[in-house]
């Protein structure tokens, strides 16, 4: 079998080599670098997506947190509007209730004098009566005569006025 | 008892008679040329068959290693604008170390023929003067050949020459040196058990000086250097002054 020399260029082998080398290097990037390359490319859009997801999550609940925090504001104004407004309507109603219940009382009792003083004029005028019915009997009795009806009225007068004065 | 150092044996020779390149001759060289393609090859589609984007297996774990090295190794080097120059580095790398790597199961390496060498050698060459070209014009290029001084120019000229010869004759020498020290020592190992057991009398001596039975042990020892370090760091500085000869072109 021949050999070739130990240290020598051989052309046909020179070029196949040359031919060899690309013919590899298009294996190596066909075989290994495409599918490894399109593999950690969907690894690589996985994690973006991820991270993404989770930054729209993120966005969401502090959107959802600032609304509630609105919300709690909102409901804390309102709290403390419904107190003001009870607060400002109970001293309302309050005073009004003092300034009715001191009208009524007002009432009341100039109702009570009215009354009274009617009650008096009453008694005064149911006693002006019995005492002239007495009167006219016990002048009967003293004087034991017929006094005229002329007589009669004007003495019970004249006695009338007498009493209204002592009384 | 003779050690024989020879070439690449020749299988069998086409006759084409082109000026030149002569007759085709598929040499050892070639054919374990296209073992050490189909290994790289069938190992490349072995390692990336059913990849998954998570839960990945250690054979893929190791692709992505492979390809991230690669990666790193170019634009570590080169900078991210050579990212094309990755699966040709990945390529020479890949084709040298197994190459290197194939005498260890008894086949003659290719890179232990000069024209292996040469012939990479020569791509990068043309590579580099490309992106020489590419960067500064043509003019540019020749121009630089002047500097410092005009006087300077053969001595450019020589030493842009001297880089594709340097890249081939590094590889090509470490490579063929330790061919040519593992033959030395089995040659004398076996010669050395032959003389050893040559001393035994009557016919068992005579069987077992023909078993080299010192071939045994040492020649590991030696291979680890001469087979596993220099293949391995031989591929390496050959891909490494590649990447560098590239960067340092485009930096111009």
């Amino acid at each position: 079998m021949d050999v070739q020399e130990l240290v020598g260029l051989v052309p046909w082998t020179f070029v196949a080599q040359i031919c060899n080398l690309f013919i590899q290097m298009y294996l190596i990037k066909r075989f290994l670098f495409k599918p490894v390359n399109e593999m950690l490319e969907k690894r690589r859009a996985l994690a973006d997506a991820q991270i993404r997801e989770a930054e729209q999550a993120k966005a969401d609940a502090d959107a959802i947190k600032t609304e509630y925090e609105q919300n709690m504001k909102e409901a804390k104004e309102k709290a403390n509007e419904i107190l003001t407004t009870a607060q400002k309507t109970a001293a309302l109603q309050s005073e009004e209730m003092l300034k009715e219940a001191a009208s009524q009382a007002a009432a009341l009792k100039s109702k009570a004098e009215s009354d009274i003083a009617q009650e008096k004029r009453k008694a005064v005028n149911e006693i002006k009566d019995e005492i002239g019915g007495m009167a006219v009997e016990i002048a009967g009795k003293v004087i034991e005569r017929e006094i005229s009806e002329e007589d009669h009225t004007k003495l019970i007068d004249e006695f009338i006025a007498n009493v209204g004065e002592a009384s | 008892m003779e050690v024989d150092i020879s070439g690449a044996r020749v299988f069998f020779t086409i006759p084409t008679n082109i000026p030149i390149l002569g007759d085709l001759q598929i040499s050892e060289t070639l054919v374990v040329s296209w073992i050490v393609m189909a290994v790289i090859t069938g190992l490349c589609i072995w390692l990336t068959h059913d990849l998954k984007v998570e839960k990945i297996s250690k054979r893929q774990a190791v692709a992505e290693m492979l390809v991230e090295m690669a990666n790193k190794f170019v634009i570590g080097n080169a900078g991210e604008k050579f990212r094309k120059l990755i699966p040709f580095v990945a390529a020479l790398f890949a084709t040298s170390v197994v190459s290197n790597l194939i005498s260890l199961i008894g086949l003659r390496s290719p890179t232990a023929d000069l024209s292996t060498e040469a012939a990479w050698a020569i791509v990068v060459f043309i590579m580099i003067t490309a992106q020489k070209i590419k960067s500064s014009g043509i003019g540019g290029y020749l121009k630089g050949f002047t500097t410092p001084i005009a006087v300077m120019t053969p001595f450019n000229v020589l030493s842009e020459l001297a880089t594709p010869i340097s890249l081939a004759c590094r590889h090509f020498g470490n490579i063929l040196s330790g061919v040519v020290i593992n033959a030395l020592i089995y040659g004398a190992l076996a010669l050395a058990s032959s003389k050893l057991l040559g001393l035994l009398p009557g016919v068992l001596g005579g069987v077992l000086s023909q078993i080299p039975i010192l071939s045994v042990g040492l020649p590991a020892i030696t291979s680890v250097y001469f087979d596993w370090f220099s293949g391995v760091m031989q591929a390496f500085i050959f891909c490494m002054l590649t990447v560098m000869y590239i960067a340092n072109a485009a930096e111009e």
